[in-house]
C-alpha cells in the first residue's frame, strides 16, 4: 500500500529531514511514527499525503509513484487518503454538518445523499446531537471527532493522523484511539504520527521509531 | 449508469457505479453547485463581503464621479468648438451661379460641414438686430458698406489649431475666394487647452484606474487571505484547482458586479441630488441645462469594470494560495 525507497526530504541545504528512509506498510496495517520534535514524524506524513515532494527516492502509494503523479492527479489521489491534525482543521463558521460534507461535496454528490452519509458517520461518531452546532461550541474530542468524522465520511484506503490526541485528555485519547482501530478493521491502512507514548503502549500496534529523520527502530511489540 | 460530472476523475468512474446521486450532472450542474456554493460563500463570510464591496464601491465611485466630470467638460469644449466658424469675405456681391459653383466648391473640401452665403442684405439685417436699441449708430450705413461673405462651419474633427490652417490654405487655393477670417488666436487657444483637458484627463484617469485596481485587487485577495484555511482543506479531501477556484471566482465577480450597480445608484442619487444643476452654479455653459448623467456605454463600462476587476483580482489571490 504505502512503500517508500530511500527518501531523503531537505528544507534548506544542509539540514535534511528524512535522511535516506526506505518503508513498507502493508495494505490494512496500523503503524504508529513516533520520536522526539523534529524527527520527521509530520514531513513523513505531509510527503505520503502529496504536501511535500521528497528531494530524493520515490514513494509509492497504492501502486502510484508520487514522483511520476501530475499535479492534476493529485487531487484524485487526496480522495483515498483522510488526513487528521492535531489542531484539527475545522471551518469555524460552517457547522459541524458542513464541515464533514466537504468530503462528499468535492466528490459531486448531492445533497440528499451527503446528509444521510453524514448523519450515519456522526452517529458512529456519537455526535449525531452536534450537526447543527458550529465547531467553536464543542469540546476538543468532540472537534477531533469531527476532523476524523471528514477524513472518515469517504472510506479513504488510507488514513493519515499528525499528533491526533495531543491537545486531548486520557478518555478522549481512548476514545478516538477506539475510531481508528474500528476504520482499521474495515480495512483502512492507518499511519499514526504520535510522541504520546502511552497511546502506543495501550494499543498493540507496529511502531516506527524516528530520530534526526532516520529511522531508528521497527517493532511491532510496543517500546 | 449516470454520466459523470465534469470535475470527476475519469479513471475513477467505474468506482461511481454504486455512488450517490450527483448534486447536478455535466457543466450546467457544476456552475448550479458553483453559483449556490458561492452565495453560501457570501452569507457565511457576510461582514467581510460588506466591506469589500464597500470599498469595491467608493473606488468604483471615484472613478464614476471623475468620468462624470470629464465627459461633462468635454460636452461644454464640444459646444465651444461648435464657433470654430471660417468666414471668406467678397469685394464685390458675387451673381448667384457663381456663388452656387463656390457652395459646391466648398463643400467638396474635407472637413466642411455647412456652407451659408451671407449676402449684403442679410449682413445689414443682422448688424441691425445685433445693434438694436442703438439706432442711432446705423444712421447713414447702408447694405453696401457691408461685404457679402461665406460662413463656413467645419466638422468636429477639422476644429483644431492645425486642421484649421490646413482647411484654410486649401480654401484659398479656390479661385474667387478672397480675404479668409478665422479667429486665428482663438482657435489656438482653444486647441491648447482642450489638448491640456485631455492630457490632465488621461493622466488622472490612469492613476485614478490604477489606484482602483490596486485597492480592489488587494481588498480581495485579504477576503481570501482571511479564508486560506478552507482552501487548504478543500485542496486535503481532493477537490481539483477548479472546483476550490471557481466558487472564489464567482463571489469575486458578485462583489465586483454589486460594487459597480451601488456606485452607479450613489452617483445616480448624487446626480439627481445636486449635481444635475450644478452647470448653471458653476457656469461652465450658460446655454446647457446643468450636467449630464453619464452615457449608457459609460455605465455599462463602469459595471463591467466592477465585474471584470472581480473576477481578475480573484483569480490572481487564488494563484498565490491555491497550491498543491
Amino acid at each position: 500500500m504505502i512503500q517508500l525507497h530511500n527518501v531523503t526530504m531537505s528544507y534548506q541545504r544542509e539540514v535534511s529531514a528524512l535522511d535516506g528512509i526506505s518503508l513498507r506498510i502493508p495494505k490494512g496495517d496500523f503503524v504508529f511514527l513516533t520520536g522526539p520534535s523534529g524527527a520527521g514524524k509530520s514531513t513523513l506524513l505531509k510527503l505520503l499525503y502529496g504536501a511535500l515532494t521528497p528531494s530524493r527516492g520515490q514513494i509509492l502509494i497504492d501502486g502510484q509513484n508520487l514522483m511520476r503523479l501530475k499535479p492534476s492527479q493529485l487531487p484524485y489521489l487526496r480522495r483515498t487518503i483522510g488526513v487528521v491534525f492535531q489542531d484539527f482543521k475545522l471551518l469555524p463558521n460552517r457547522t459541524v454538518l458542513e464541515n464533514v460534507a466537504i468530503t462528499l461535496e468535492v466528490l459531486g454528490w448531492g445533497k440528499k445523499d451527503i446528509g444521510k452519509k453524514v448523519y450515519h458517520i456522526l452517529k458512529q461518531m456519537g455526535l449525531e446531537h452536534k450537526v447543527s452546532a458550529t465547531p467553536l461550541r464543542l469540546s476538543g474530542g468532540e472537534q477531533q471527532r469531527v476532523a476524523l468524522a471528514r477524513a472518515l465520511v469517504n472510506d479513504p484506503k488510507i488514513l493519515l493522523a499528525d499528533e491526533p490526541t495531543g491537545n486531548l485528555d486520557d478518555e478522549n485519547k481512548a476514545h478516538i484511539l477506539s475510531i481508528f482501530k474500528e476504520a482499521n478493521i474495515r480495512g483502512t491502512t492507518v499511519v499514526v504520527a504520535t510522541h504520546d507514548q502511552r497511546l502506543i503502549e495501550n494499543s498493540h500496534k507496529r511502531v516506527i521509531v524516528l530520530e534526526k529523520g532516520h529511522i531508528l527502530d521497527e517493532s511491532n511489540v510496543p517500546q | 449508469m449516470r454520466k459523470a460530472t465534469f470535475w470527476m476523475n475519469p479513471m475513477s468512474r467505474n468506482k461511481q457505479a454504486k455512488r450517490p446521486k450527483l448534486s447536478g450532472d455535466g457543466y450546467a450542474g457544476g456552475a448550479k453547485y458553483f453559483f449556490a456554493r458561492a452565495l453560501t460563500n457570501i452569507r457565511q463570510n457576510f461582514f467581510i463581503n460588506i466591506v469589500t464591496i464597500g470599498t469595491i464601491t467608493l473606488a468604483l465611485l471615484i472613478i464614476a464621479l471623475f468620468l462624470l466630470v470629464f465627459v461633462n467638460l468635454e460636452g461644454v469644449a464640444e459646444d465651444w468648438s461648435k464657433r470654430v466658424q471660417v468666414t471668406a469675405y467678397f469685394d464685390q456681391e458675387p451673381a448667384s451661379q457663381e456663388v452656387a459653383a463656390l457652395k459646391a466648391k466648398i463643400s467638396a473640401l474635407p472637413g466642411t460641414e455647412k456652407v451659408d452665403y451671407i449676402s449684403k442684405d442679410e449682413a445689414l439685417k443682422r448688424f441691425r438686430v445685433r445693434l438694436k436699441g442703438q439706432d442711432s449708430l446705423l444712421e447713414g450705413v447702408s447694405a453696401d458698406v457691408l461685404p457679402a461673405s461665406l460662413e463656413i462651419s467645419l466638422k468636429r474633427g477639422s476644429r483644431g489649431g492645425e486642421a484649421v490652417e490646413m482647411y484654410v490654405a486649401s480654401l484659398k487655393r479656390i479661385p474667387g475666394i478672397g480675404e479668409v477670417q478665422y479667429g486665428e488666436e482663438w482657435v489656438k487657444r482653444f486647441t491648447t487647452f482642450m489638448n491640456f483637458m485631455r492630457l490632465v484627463g488621461a493622466l488622472l484617469g490612469g492613476f485614478l484606474l490604477l489606484a482602483v485596481v490596486f485597492i480592489v485587487s488587494n481588498t480581495i485577495k485579504l477576503t481570501i487571505y482571511s479564508r486560506k484555511d478552507e482552501l487548504e482543506i478543500l485542496g486535503l479531501v481532493g477537490a481539483t484547482r477548479f472546483f476550490i477556484k471557481a466558487p472564489y471566482v464567482i463571489e469575486g465577480m458578485l462583489q465586483g458586479a454589486a460594487g459597480g450597480l451601488f456606485a452607479l445608484l450613489t452617483l445616480f442619487a448624487f446626480y439627481l441630488g445636486f449635481l444635475h444643476n450644478a452647470g448653471n452654479f458653476l457656469s461652465f455653459n450658460p446655454a446647457a441645462n446643468g450636467l449630464s448623467f453619464l452615457p449608457l456605454p459609460h455605465v455599462l463600462g463602469i459595471f463591467l469594470g466592477g465585474v471584470g476587476l472581480g473576477f481578475l483580482g480573484s483569480i490572481t489571490s487564488l494563484k498565490r494560495f491555491v497550491t498543491s
